[in-house]
């Protein structure tokens, strides 16, 4: 004969949890094969190369999450509408005849990309109390939405008669040609809280980029940023995503929507 | 459930397996490049001419180096340059050609596999010379021809063309000349009795041919009926001649208004048809399927055409016929006002406008060439003011599949 507590640990050993995420993430991007429009003839081509910033730009994300609980194991699926961003910059220096004749430029290129991302991940809860550390794997695929890049140009300008340092308002151009679907491995942790019939849940995730996000038919195509001297790099993105939401559960233990342990 | 999460694994699955194909692409770097030149050298401009693919792939860039002396000083022609690269448009190697050869006609001749350009000697003696380059980008052999100021060149078949002033005889010659330097035929036309005045075409011509003036547009080449032209000055004006290069008259003529006006370049096309352009005290006009009276005189005012106002005052135009996908396009290159390259394209068999491309942003860029590739793709050669200010060789590759996009 069954007891009721064998019933209620049964129940509770299985649980379908839907809820709300948002949070925010930074990036880091990692060149595979360098590429240039510019091609020096009497300098290294090295110093060509864009110097690309880690984790200094914040984006964000809202996710869905649908997670299937099965004793301590869960199965969560997590689409997300994501933004992130990261800056690159490249600097030229051309200098004269005429003592301290030259001039210096710096491109700083902002990027922003949005994606529609499909996380898979597999979760493991290490209690059964209010507070349930836990830690999540899995992997993702990233649909592109959309992207931008600024271009923002200054400068020290010292061959017109004095020394003029400016700085120019950014240019903000469509890029989406230049990028591409992408995917990658996740690992990560967090924390759910159950409060009342509802679960808080906090967690960090590292997203590890494992294919090129650039479009490599189209490194080239977009005339105005090869016209400035921009050629798009083979690159990965990692990324270091926080979120916070509220997951609600599906089944309940009773007519009163108990559902919580 | 079970069969959900498998379904879902499954779909993440293939759609990752899927975007593993997204890697560097070799082929597609070929395909398709933009490439700019530079030199951190303040005082250094480039201006380049003409461009040519190698048997490897790479491509040859024939061109001019002028170094600015601050202080000021004798301006002396630039002197030429050459430059290699691979097949993704990569710099390989340059060559600043020796000192006293100057003036190149402003064509690289690919004749066999071979290359070749036609410059002058500037030290002792004036004379035009024939200078075959390698695939490396090196002078392989130079070849004293004779004659003064290389105006322009081109191939016709196994041998090449040349245009030439020659100013104490005041002629404009045009010959056929074989690959190891033999004039195999040559005839000169009358530039017109010497006035003196200050706006001579010759003196227009020769401010060309040093670089001290603006570029006119001189040309040579053969129609599809075997008969030869050239733009030159004849009968004191800018003029196309056609010419049989045996009878001493010309066979037809299209005059020009001294230089202010003539014909901007031209295409032989099939049916005795031609793909021309002309200018006019500034204006612009495109005429993709002209049928020019080319057994008699006319006036190149009175051609019409289409007019382009987008176009810089007296553009530089230049013509190429390709194939995109096995369709016959004629593909206009041109400078826009707003300092981009413009390409168009025309249906030869009606002229009507099959599309447009426009290349350049921010910077400005000015065109010196358009040259098929191998790989049905086209080379967009031309001149960039990186910073606004250095002239720097700039190389647009563009693949079959742009231009079928652009112009099909």
């Amino acid at each position: 004969m069954k007891t009721k507590g064998s019933a209620t640990e049964r129940f509770l050993n299985k649980q379908f949890w839907l809820g709300f995420k948002a949070g925010v993430n930074l990036s880091s991007p990692l060149p595979q094969v360098r590429y240039s429009v510019l091609m020096p003839n009497n300098y290294d081509a090295a110093r060509t190369n864009k110097t690309y910033q880690s984790f200094n730009k914040i984006g964000g994300q809202a996710t869905l999450e649908v997670t299937f609980y099965y004793k301590g194991f869960s199965i969560s699926a997590q689409p997300t509408y994501r933004t992130s961003r990261f800056t690159y910059f490249n600097e030229y220096t051309w200098t004269g005849g005429t003592a301290g004749q030259g001039l210096n430029l710096k491109f700083e290129q902002e990027q922003q990309l949005d994606y529609a991302d499909l996380p898979l991940l597999v979760k493991y809860e290490f209690s059964q109390n209010k507070l349930r550390p836990f830690v999540q794997f899995g992997a993702y695929y990233s649909i592109l939405v959309n992207a931008t890049k600024g271009v923002t140009v200054s400068g020290t300008d010292n061959a017109s008669g004095g020394i003029n340092t400016f700085k120019n308002e950014p240019v903000v151009v469509g890029a989406k040609d230049l990028f591409t679907n992408n995917w990658g491995l996740i690992a990560g942790g967090g924390v759910n809280y159950n409060l009342g019939n509802v679960r808080l849940v906090f967690d960090v995730s590292y997203h590890l980029g494992m294919s090129n996000i650039a479009d490599v038919k189209n490194r080239y195509a977009n005339d105005r940023l090869s016209g400035i001297g921009d050629a798009q790099d083979d690159l990965k993105t990692n990324h270091l995503m926080f979120s916070v939401g509220c997951l609600f559960p599906l089944r309940f233990l009773s007519n009163d929507f108990k559902s919580l342990d | 459930m079970k069969k959900l999460i498998t379904l879902l694994f499954f779909s993440l699955g293939m759609i990752i397996l899927s975007s593993c194909a997204n890697e560097a692409d070799p082929e597609a770097d070929k395909r398709f490049f933009t490439k700019f030149y530079d030199n951190s050298n303040f005082n250094i401009a480039y201006t380049p001419l003409d461009v040519a693919q190698t048997s490897d792939g790479g491509y040859l860039v024939l061109g001019l180096k002028t170094v600015i002396v601050p202080d000021g000083g004798d301006v002396e022609p630039p002197v030429i340059y050459i430059m290699k690269t691979d097949e993704f448009g990569n710099f390989i190697s340059d060559l600043d050609v020796p000192e006293g050869l100057r003036m190149p006609a402003p064509a690289l001749l690919k004749v066999d596999g071979k290359f070749y350009f036609f410059c002058q000697t500037v030290n002792n003696s004036q004379s035009i010379q024939l200078m075959e380059v390698s695939e490396a980008g090196t002078i392989a052999q130079q070849v004293d021809i004779g004659g003064t100021y290389p105006l322009a060149a081109g191939v016709d078949g196994s041998s090449l063309l040349l245009l030439n002033l020659d100013l104490e005889g005041r002629q404009t010659i045009m010959s056929k000349v074989s690959t190891s330097g033999d004039i195999l035929n040559a005839k000169g036309f009358n530039i017109g009795a010497a006035d003196g005045g200050p706006y001579a075409p010759e003196s227009a011509a020769l401010e060309h041919v040093q670089r001290t003036g603006p570029q006119l547009p001189f040309y040579v080449g053969k129609t599809t009926n075997n008969l030869y032209y050239f733009n030159g000055i004849y009968n004191y004006s800018l003029s196309t001649v056609f010419t049989d290069l045996i009878a001493d008259n010309p066979i037809g003529v299209v005059q020009g208004s001294n230089n202010k006006g003539g014909l901007s370049a031209l295409l032989s096309l099939n049916g005795g048809k031609f793909a021309t352009s002309r200018f006019n005290y500034g204006d612009n006009y495109i005429l993709p399927a002209a049928a020019l009276s080319i057994n008699s005189p006319t006036k190149s005012s009175e051609l019409g055409g289409n007019p382009f106002p987008e176009l810089s005052p007296n553009a530089t135009v230049r013509i190429i016929n390709i194939k995109i996908d096995e369709t016959d396009r004629v593909i206009y290159g041109s400078n826009t006002r707003g300092k981009q390259i413009a390409l168009f394209g025309y249906n030869p068999a009606d002229g009507t406008l099959a599309g447009s491309r426009y290349i350049g942003f921010s910077n400005s860029f000015e065109l010196a060439s358009l040259t098929p590739t191998a790989d049905n793709g086209l080379l967009v050669l031309g001149t960039t003011y990186i910073a606004g200010r250095f002239p720097r060789i700039c190389l647009f590759k563009l693949s079959a599949e742009a231009l079928g996009k652009s112009f099909q």
